[in-house]
């Protein structure tokens, strides 16, 4: 009797304990379901070294399952518990912390096939105690270990011809850099949305009205921004050389800065330093629709007589060039966003599509080095119309060999 | 000299930047996570520049009282409040009956989800002019806007005799000339980007460089 008394005493700090056994692989207390049988990891090829790769054979009869990981320096967490049923492989990220040096050595991995749905989870359980309550909704796999590997290169076909139209891009560039240094002429096609640059900077000045450049709403490291910038250094250079004004609108302050720089550097290239005004370049708010507001405001207030709109545009261009078409600007725009192209080519004069963006600060410079630049890119353009072709003969006749050699596996 | 030395760090960190596809091992990736940090940094200290810009820019205005300086006057005033309950709500700003989240849900959405609404006329201003049938091109489009529009709405397939057809026919407008066009505007922006930042890392366009 003193025994029973003792047991009962006992009992309830039994259960509250917080240390927490898990279960032995290939037992639990209440199976319904056969557990993974055959788990195997490999290391994935042309890796960062983070990754592991689990692969089964599915379970029948089982709701869910679960993936748990013990790291060398670590305990057992868990990884996934809500893989569903038919599911039979599993992509692990040893770590998520872009900072953190992966521990070396081994990882242990073990899936426990869910027989029914889990309890949700509380929020102050432990990873080891969630994963002993799942241990008793099914069965544990033996465990499986394995080591991630880290390539020092990428050897895939789709990066290796990714690479190679790099570097065609850069030689045939450096070609035709010598080329026009050798004096051979370049010819490039007129582009009638470029050549209204000059003429709608041209008219802003016979109307006494400035013009207004909008560089988009992304960041600086996007690469429309980056060419609107470019593209930015020549049409201040020309407003300067036309001894006009010109406002920029910006949506990011680091922009600003960056586009304040391009326009000074083209007020003192075109020989007019006194003509240029700091308060002109403007930050707006990096709120998509504050900045469609405000720059509407300059649109409708200061009346520009050219309004430009070259860069990354999304739900706001509408707005800015309908706007722009009420107050009777010219609008000339260009964005390789094809979502947005339909609404600047139904509001604006003259649109710049797709790669035309990238071809107007070579095209506007006159510079035989950068136009050099488009005959390289035209020239890779002929390679990828060819490799269409090619393709769609190859596919048709049942072979995937150039497909494969454009596909690149992970990003 | 001022232009050599970010033509030299524009190229070596290009290069780096660009070898981060082409070197998947996570210590290479831990680098460039480093210079990505730096430039977040870079763009967190401009907002500080933006708020100087913007100061610069409208407060004189205001002191002057010139044209539309009541604007420009709201402006700063709701620039400073916000600003003034942001730092006094602190790290508490988003909890519930704080001042800053009542500001963001009650004036800011209100007036951004405004501005958004805006687009559905304008949308259908601009479809007014693009779709005139002006020329052969103009009316091709006007005719494949009508069937998408009409194969999309629950009438345009109560339409007799032609209403089983519109879905299979706007599924092809959508799948193969609308797709291809896509396509090709990709392909040639990708190839210009690529083309531009190449010309910025070999240092042949230099316009971002700034002024001597």
């Amino acid at each position: 009797m003193r025994w029973l008394l003792l047991l009962c005493m006992l009992l309830p700090s039994i259960a509250s304990a917080e240390t927490v056994v898990l279960i032995p692989p290939g037992s639990a207390p209440a199976p319904q379901v056969a557990a993974v049988s055959d788990l195997s990891i490999t290391a994935p090829e042309d890796n960062d070294g983070l990754n592991l790769d689990l692969a089964w054979t599915s379970v029948e009869g089982a709701f869910a399952y679960a993936v748990v990981r013990k790291r060398p320096d670590g305990d057992w967490v868990l990884v996934s518990e809500t893989l569903p049923s038919g599911s039979d492989s599993f992509g692990d990220k040893v770590t998520t912390d872009a900072w953190e040096e992966p521990p070396a050595g081994t990882y242990d991995y073990r899936i426990i096939t869910l027989a029914e749905l889990p309890p949700t989870r509380a929020d102050d359980i432990t990873d080891a105690e969630r994963i002993a309550q799942l241990q008793t909704l099914g069965l544990t796999s033996a465990t499986v270990q394995g080591t991630p590997e880290a390539s020092l290169v990428r050897t895939q076909m789709g990066a290796l011809a990714l690479m190679a139209l790099i570097l065609g891009v850069g030689g045939l560039m450096l070609w035709f850099t010598r080329q026009a240094r050798l004096g051979k002429p370049i010819e490039i096609r007129r582009i009638p949305g470029i050549d209204a640059i000059e003429e709608g900077i041209g008219r802003a000045t016979e109307m006494g009205r400035p013009v207004l450049y909008v560089p988009g709403i992304d960041e600086l490291q996007d690469i429309q921004t980056i060419a609107s910038m470019l593209i930015l250094g020549q049409v201040a250079k020309t407003v300067a050389e036309y001894q006009s004004d010109i406002i920029v609108s910006c949506c990011i302050p680091i922009v600003r800065e960056v586009a304040d720089e391009v326009v000074k550097a083209g007020f003192y290239q075109a020989g007019h330093p006194d003509a240029y005004r700091p308060v002109n370049t403007r930050f707006i708010s990096s709120e998509q629709f504050a900045f469609c507001a405000g720059t509407n405001g300059i649109i409708s207030r200061e009346k520009p007589a050219t309004n430009i709109y070259l860069g990354r545009f999304f739900a706001e261009s509408l707005i800015l060039a309908e706007t722009g078409f009420v107050n009777k600007s010219i609008q000339i725009a260009g964005t390789a966003e094809a979502t947005q192209l339909p609404f600047f080519i139904a509001a604006c004069d003259y649109t710049l599509i797709g790669e035309e963006l990238f071809a107007v600060s070579a095209y506007l410079s006159g510079d035989p080095r950068l136009v050099s630049s488009l005959k390289a890119s035209d020239w890779v353009k002929v390679v990828c119309v060819c490799a269409i072709a090619v393709g769609t003969i190859t596919v048709t006749l049942g072979s995937t060999w150039l497909q494969e050699l454009f596909t690149i596996a992970g990003g | 000299m001022r232009s050599t030395i970010p033509l030299i760090i524009t190229f070596f960190v290009g290069l780096f930047m660009v070898g981060e596809f082409f070197i998947p091992h996570w210590r290479y990736r831990i680098w460039t996570a480093e210079l990505l940090e730096w430039g977040l940094i870079l763009a967190a200290g401009a907002y500080m520049l933006g708020l100087a810009n913007l100061i610069q820019v409208n407060l004189p205005k205001v002191m002057k009282k010139e044209r539309d300086w009541g604007y420009k006057a709201v402006m700063l005033v709701s620039l400073v409040v916000t600003l003034f309950i942001g730092f006094h709500d602190g790290q508490h700003r988003h909890d519930d009956g704080a001042a800053y989240k009542w500001v963001f849900e009650f004036v800011f959405t209100p007036l951004n989800a405004t501005m958004f609404a805006l687009l559905a006329f304008y949308i259908a201003s601009a479809a007014f002019r693009a779709f005139r049938a002006r020329n052969v091109e103009a009316t091709v489009l006007l005719v494949a806007a009508c069937v998408v529009m009409l194969a999309r709405v629950p009438m345009g397939e109560a339409i007799p005799v032609i209403g089983d057809y519109l879905p299979r026919f706007m599924n092809w407008i959508m799948d193969v000339p609308n797709i291809a066009a896509r396509r090709a505007i990709f392909i040639g922006a990708a190839l210009g980007a690529v083309a531009t930042g190449l010309r910025v890392i070999l240092g042949l366009e230099r316009s971002h460089l700034g002024a001597d």
